[in-house]
């Protein structure tokens, strides 16, 4: 069946006749029709904050290590490359997949879906829906490696050895938060088949 | 005006957005997407009372878990322990207050929040009371599902353990056995408590109910 003209409320998850007339919900009456270029903007807006939140979050150090009064800190890469070298290879690709692999992939997937919205691509849309439920479920993945930093603060916290979190940390917790509400605020309408002409430009 | 109620014979798939006919399907059997596999809906008539019994055990392992110690150390005969208390002492002792702050809405508010809302909802629901108050707990679960993070604390746990199993002793604590009990009952509830069904069965047992 051909799905042009219902739209599925992402609350209640009923199905609604996608129209002008149609401004919220007809169960759970959540707004349905807000503006497709506002929910683009926002999308675009947060997911900026995130990217530029990437970069403080990879450059400061997540952890620092206190042993005897002096202190080494580490970033996420260097955390990684270090446990790396210690032959932690399965915890090493967990955090690497976490932090690093995880985070970029869920900016790109975003980027190609607001890409998507406005010019025509070659995949379908059904891939892009696929794409956007992938985007979503993915996201708070990217947390594990400021969980752990939080955990081993809590245990190696000895008058000798500590181990506290860095700035690094709170600019990626940061970071995960804008990018989930970055992809919450992208309105699935904005998938749209170009081939048909229909362009959010032209509904308001 | 277009007929509403035969919208309600329509389906919307959540993965691939594919519009489906919802077909009637037998007691116990499930509907998957044509596309994608996704499961669309299932007959469950016992759902409520299942889910209820699921609710009320993953409530009391969830407190459970927040009240004891999660892990012990032992370096050299130095000791620490991991409770939730412990936690944010230390994130407030290094004045990491947005880490914190997260922490405790991600890891304890919601999911004690989604916990407590499920159980009221499925009370009344089965009561068959109260039918505002379970329409705006079903939405409100709608808005915190994405926020909980505690299956993620949960794997977070395991990768700081195997970072310390080198260097100390390691003793699990009531509370770790605890946080395996409430994932299980998680992933159990999250697999088999279908929002789909549960408006479906609002709308069987209060009718439309509007705002106000
Ligand atoms: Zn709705
Ligand atoms: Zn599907």
């Amino acid at each position: 069946m051909k799905n042009e003209h219902y739209i599925r409320c992402h609350i209640c998850e009923t199905v609604n006749y996608d129209n002008s007339l149609t401004s919220e919900c007809r169960r759970c009456h959540s707004k349905i029709s807000s503006s497709l270029h506002d929910s683009y903007t926002k999308t675009l807006a947060l997911l900026i904050t995130a990217i530029i939140l990437y970069i403080p979050a990879n450059l400061y150090p997540i952890l620092t290590t206190k042993q005897f009064g002096v202190n080494s800190e580490s970033t996420i890469i260097e955390g990684i490359i270090h446990l790396w070298e210690l032959g932690s290879y399965p915890i090493a690709i967990i955090i690497l997949i976490a932090s690093v692999v995880v985070p970029i992939l869920k900016f790109l997937l975003i980027i190609y879906l607001l890409v998507a919205a406005k010019y025509k691509t070659r995949s379908t849309l059904l891939d892009k829906h696929k794409i956007f439920y992938i985007t979503e479920s993915i996201g708070p993945w990217s947390m594990v490696d400021v969980f752990v930093v939080i955990i081993l603060s809590v245990l190696i916290n000895f008058t000798g050895v500590r181990i506290y979190p860095g700035i690094g940390a709170t600019a990626f917790a940061l970071m995960v938060f804008f990018t989930m509400l970055s992809a919450l605020s992208f309105d699935t309408r904005l998938i749209i088949n170009h081939e048909k002409g229909k362009n959010f430009h032209a509904s308001k | 005006m277009i007929k509403e109620h035969e919208l309600d014979k329509l389906i919307i798939c959540k993965k691939c957005h594919t519009l489906h006919e919802k077909v009637l399907i037998a007691e116990n059997e499930k509907a998957f997407c044509s596309e994608c596999n996704v499961l669309l809906y299932h007959n469950d008539s016992d759902m409520l009372d299942k889910m209820l019994a699921l609710v009320i055990t993953a409530s009391i392992s969830l407190f459970v878990a927040f009240q004891f110690t999660v892990v012990s150390i032992n370096i050299q005969g130095m000791e620490k322990s991991l409770t939730l208390t412990s936690l944010f002492m230390v994130l407030a002792e290094h004045k990491q207050y947005i880490v914190g702050i997260m922490f405790l809405f991600l890891i304890v508010i919601f999911p004690i929040v989604i916990i407590f809302a499920t159980f009221l909802l499925l009370f009344f629901m089965k009561i068959e009371k109260a039918g505002y108050l379970t329409k705006r707990l079903l939405i409100l679960l709608a808005h915190l599902k994405p926020w909980s993070m505690i299956d993620i604390f949960f794997i977070s746990l395991l990768v700081a353990m195997v970072k310390l199993f080198d260097i100390a002793n390691i003793e699990l604590g009531v509370a770790f056995l605890a946080f395996v009990l409430t994932l299980m009952l998680d992933i159990l509830i999250t697999k088999s408590l279908s929002f789909h069904q549960l408006w479906e069965i609002h709308h069987q047992i209060y009718g439309s109910i509007d705002e106000e």
